[in-house]
């Protein structure tokens, strides 16, 4: 398909033109404008033919480990969209912004409640600003408190983003292996966890989809230690109503509502990345805060002990529309989401387990880590890209880190148990395909839009833009 | 409202299956149980949700602004939002499997064109959480490249930004300077700046390149853009800012769109994603995201940032945007902008306000007011209007967007007039 900027001159604008001078000196203003003028129809069709390249929740399943690839539920965009919402200005008078103001403080409180924690920040854009955020409050606590502690445990089976939010804090890493059953390896722990040690960064249940065993353990002994425990709340959708991250005894967490709380993924975001924390680090989460006073909701930006503010206004508030309209939708019968989520990623794993391997025969929680290593190199990846051919979206591939060949497979609670088969009798016919047909699957796909693309020598001649003729 | 599709009979096959009785077995490893329901109101039905919601946003009062600051009230035409909400967009993630993502990769380059055709920069990346945290990315690049830890903000900048900027340093180890001298990492302005003011800044980027630091200039209203000189044509290195003028609605201040565009000698030192132009193995056109070794997901703790989720879908809506307004539109958006905001800072002058902005400005200005602001503001609030921001006792910070008409201008001089 062409770009943008090859259809021809047409006529544009929706704005009514007026004669109006730009009484400005040249050394100030541009010489040219080098933009398109396209119709709306032919954009229209731009941008739909476009669509038609893409796939998403609502086109087919889509079980990317991690990232909670649920339906969002068409009324959750429609409430977003109501224009007392959509079209109030940020720097509105308190008495103007009732509505919303209300909203951000009642989803704080339902989040507290659900996440066991005692405050809540809702700036954060998205899952990696919730860490800074983390990491920045647990500068502040321990200068504060006089301490010099430099270190971050992070596990070998975290996100990429703990420690790429560590270093940018300068905090000095400390990885901590696994063990055989899946957990973080309590004895390595033990020795790591040193009196300069501010924070344990943990992803529960963990990225192998595993709930730790010895958490409650864990936190006791940072606890202990004075070090402070953070939870990278990515894997909530395993948790709701059943165990609260508050009480395994987090003193931190960030929630990615576009994951657990179904606010649609956008083709990679906007997200939103709310931070919790327990109440002795109430005091340094960002200002503004939202503070309800004589049944009236105020926005505060007393700074005591806050770290400052990390958005330009309040955080993605469009996203906390869809998420707070999300949790009125399943109110106390919340606990079905995860129920359900875990009921589907362990009846998948039941049906694949004889073909791939299990790196850790356990049950798993809302996600599981299967290994197609004994169908050799490249294989994650070739039947990844044979999936494409079936209909499906494939699961993460290649991590964590720690599995080789991993394919991280997160079905969610709002698939049916129709597509959960229709999905294991694809790979099953994968794996088959493999064996009798090798060449078949390492060339696929052959139904997408394009075939396998050149990343080699995209990175090597560079081709990033659109540049005027 | 329920959004599980598994009936009763299937959740007892698949219990069968896995070899347990009830789910309660699948998680009864979850420690500490929680053994109560949780404390949340009863669930809705769709209908009582919608009400509910109806009823809360109906608690906010929308009122006509001549407020910015950061915030601005542009038009954005219907089919935005129409291509906008279709699910083939909405509802994907990340594009990682190139294949089944062409539509959004190549959205994303037509993007990165946009902002580098606007800010005369060589390279643009695929959206940062907002304007305030792509300064301090901005930040954090200048001093990841030259080893310097010294910033220079020129006065001007958004508060907001400022503070966040503040925060970021603050956990990163940089700090603030007064000079600009061989310890300076990077020079930041706004431009416009805060108050509205334009300058050429070449002034300032031959100043910071002389000492060896990066030129920074952040664009908090980029509809600016359509008339004004590019930024890399008065020698920035780095252009960071806030799409959100581009056909993102005001939404109490986000999701909003933070960009950032550099010159080619940065481009393995930006962060976030990236979508380059390449070939299929049948030697078709397609896209895929590209030097992905700076990222997180592969570099970890040497990755050139933490970001992963961005703003992707705001950066759809400013592509579509700038599509259907093409450079026609743009620019009569910009005209009109600057002109309704001339018109009322003239009939303001008029009356007896005095004008503050030392330098031309574009569609915001900062003016005196003859009497106590914040008498101004309210009597313009019962006419239905937010005059603008109080800045002290007797300023205040004035915005015109296309959106503000004459009548609206007229109505706001003559109600303020029967106060003075």
């Amino acid at each position: 398909m062409k770009l943008i900027f090859e259809y021809e001159e047409q006529i544009t604008g929706h704005l009514s033109d007026e004669d109006i001078p730009i009484e400005l000196p040249d050394d100030l203003t541009r010489n040219e404008l080098p933009l398109p003028n396209v119709s709306e129809i032919d954009v229209i069709r731009h941008y739909t033919n476009l669509s038609k390249k893409n796939f998403g929740v609502d086109i087919g399943f889509y079980p990317l480990g991690s990232c909670t690839m649920k339906y969002n539920p068409k009324i959750n965009e429609d409430v977003a969209m109501l224009d007392g919402f959509r079209n109030l200005h940020p720097l509105s008078k308190d008495d103007c912004a009732q509505g919303s103001l209300q909203l951000m403080w009642q989803l704080e409180q339902y989040l507290k409640e659900i996440t066991g924690m005692d405050a809540f920040s809702l700036q954060p854009a998205a899952g990696a600003q919730g860490e800074l955020l983390g990491l920045l409050i647990t500068k502040a606590y321990f200068k504060q408190k006089g301490e010099k502690r430099i270190k971050a445990i992070i596990p070998d089976s975290a996100h990429g983003t703990n420690p790429a939010t560590a270093a940018m804090c300068k905090y000095e890493i400390i990885v901590i292996p696994t063990d055989s059953r899946g957990n973080i390896d309590l004895q390595k722990f033990k020795q790591s966890l040193t009196a300069d040690t501010a924070i344990v960064m943990l992803t529960n249940p963990n990225t192998l989809g595993l709930f730790e065993e010895n958490i409650l353990e864990i936190c006791d002994l940072a606890h202990k230690n004075g070090t402070l425990m953070y939870c990278d709340g990515a894997n909530m959708n395993a948790m709701l109503g059943i165990t609260r991250p508050g009480d395994q005894g987090f003193d931190m967490i960030h929630l990615n509502l576009h994951k657990s709380f179904s606010t649609p993924h956008g083709g990679g975001g906007p997200g939103s990345g709310v931070v919790g924390v327990k109440s002795f680090l109430a005091d340094y989460l960002p200002i503004p805060r939202i503070i309800k006073q004589d049944n009236k909701y105020i926005l505060n930006n007393i700074k005591r002990r806050s770290v400052g503010r990390v958005h330009s206004f309040y955080g993605n508030f469009g996203m906390l529309v869809r998420a707070y309209s999300y949790i009125m939708s399943w109110g106390t019968d919340i606990r079905k989401v995860s129920e359900y989520a875990v009921l589907n990623a362990n009846y998948l794993l039941s049906l694949l387990k004889d073909i791939y391997d299990l790196p850790y025969d356990r049950k798993c929680a809302h996600e599981f880590v299967i290994s197609s290593e004994k169908f050799g190199e490249k294989s994650a990846l070739n039947i990844a890209k044979r999936l494409l051919d079936y209909g499906f979206h494939p699961p993460t591939i290649y991590f964590p880190l720690i599995v080789h060949e991993a394919l991280m497979i997160e079905p969610t609670e709002t698939e049916s148990k129709e597509t959960l088969d229709r999905f294991s009798f694809v790979l099953r016919s994968i794996a088959d395909e493999i064996k009798e047909s090798p060449q078949v699957v390492k060339g696929a796909p052959y139904t997408t839009p394009v075939g396998r693309l050149d990343e080699v020598s995209a990175a090597r001649k560079p081709n990033l833009r659109w540049i005027p003729k | 409202m329920d959004f599980i599709p598994v009936t009763e009979k299937d959740r007892n096959e698949m219990l069968k299956q896995i070899g347990v009785s009830s789910i309660d077995d699948l998680v009864k490893e979850f420690k500490p149980a929680l053994t109560r329901k949780l404390n949340l109101p009863k669930p809705m039905s769709e209908f009582e949700l919608m009400q509910h919601m109806k009823t809360l946003s109906k608690k906010n009062t929308i009122l006509k602004y001549f407020l910015g600051a950061g915030s601005y009230n542009h038009y954005i035409p219907s089919a935005v939002n129409h291509l906008l909400m279709r699910g083939e967009f909405s509802t994907g993630y990340t594009p990682y499997q190139a294949e089944i993502s062409q539509g959004t990769l190549q959205a994303i380059y037509e993007f990165q064109s946009f902002i580098c055709l606007l800010t005369g920069m060589d390279i643009a990346n695929a959206s940062l959480y907002d304007g305030a945290s792509a300064l301090s990315e901005a930040v954090l690049l200048s001093s990841s490249y030259n080893g310097r830890n010294r910033i220079f903000v020129k006065d001007g900048l958004h508060p907001q930004y400022l503070e966040v900027l503040k925060t970021y340093c603050e956990g990163t180890e940089l700090e603030f300077t007064n000079e600009i001298d061989e310890k300076t990492t990077c020079v930041i302005a706004q431009n416009p700046d805060f108050y509205g003011n334009i300058e050429n800044l070449g002034y300032l980027s031959e100043k910071a390149h002389k000492v060896g630091a990066l030129f920074v200039t952040c664009v908090v209203e980029p509809t600016s853009l359509a008339i004004l000189k590019e930024p890399g044509n008065y020698g920035t290195d780095i252009v960071v800012g806030e799409g959100q003028s581009f056909g993102i609605p005001i939404n109490f201040g986000g999701p909003y769109l933070g960009f950032m565009a550099v010159k080619d000698f940065l481009l393995k030192k930006i962060p976030g994603r990236i979508c380059g132009m390449t070939t299929d193995v049948k030697g078709n056109k397609g896209f895929v995201l590209t030097f992905q070794a700076r990222e997180q997901h592969i570099r970890r703790e040497r990755a050139t940032s933490n970001i992963t989720t961005n703003q992707g879908l705001m950066a759809l809506a400013s592509t579509i945007y700038l599509a259907l307004m093409g450079r026609n539109g743009l620019e009569t958006v910009a005209k009109l902008s600057y002109g309704r905001s001339h018109l009322l800072h003239k009939k303001l002058v008029s009356i007896g306000f005095k004008p503050l902005n030392k330098k031309p400005f574009y569609n915001e200005f900062i003016i005196k007011t003859p009497k106590p602001s914040s008498g101004i503001i309210s009597a313009l609030l019962k006419k239905g209007i937010i005059g603008g921001l109080e800045l002290g006792d007797d300023m205040m910070l004035i915005c015109c967007t296309e959106t503000n008409t004459i009548q609206d201008i007229e109505s706001f001089v003559s109600t303020v007039g029967e106060i003075l």
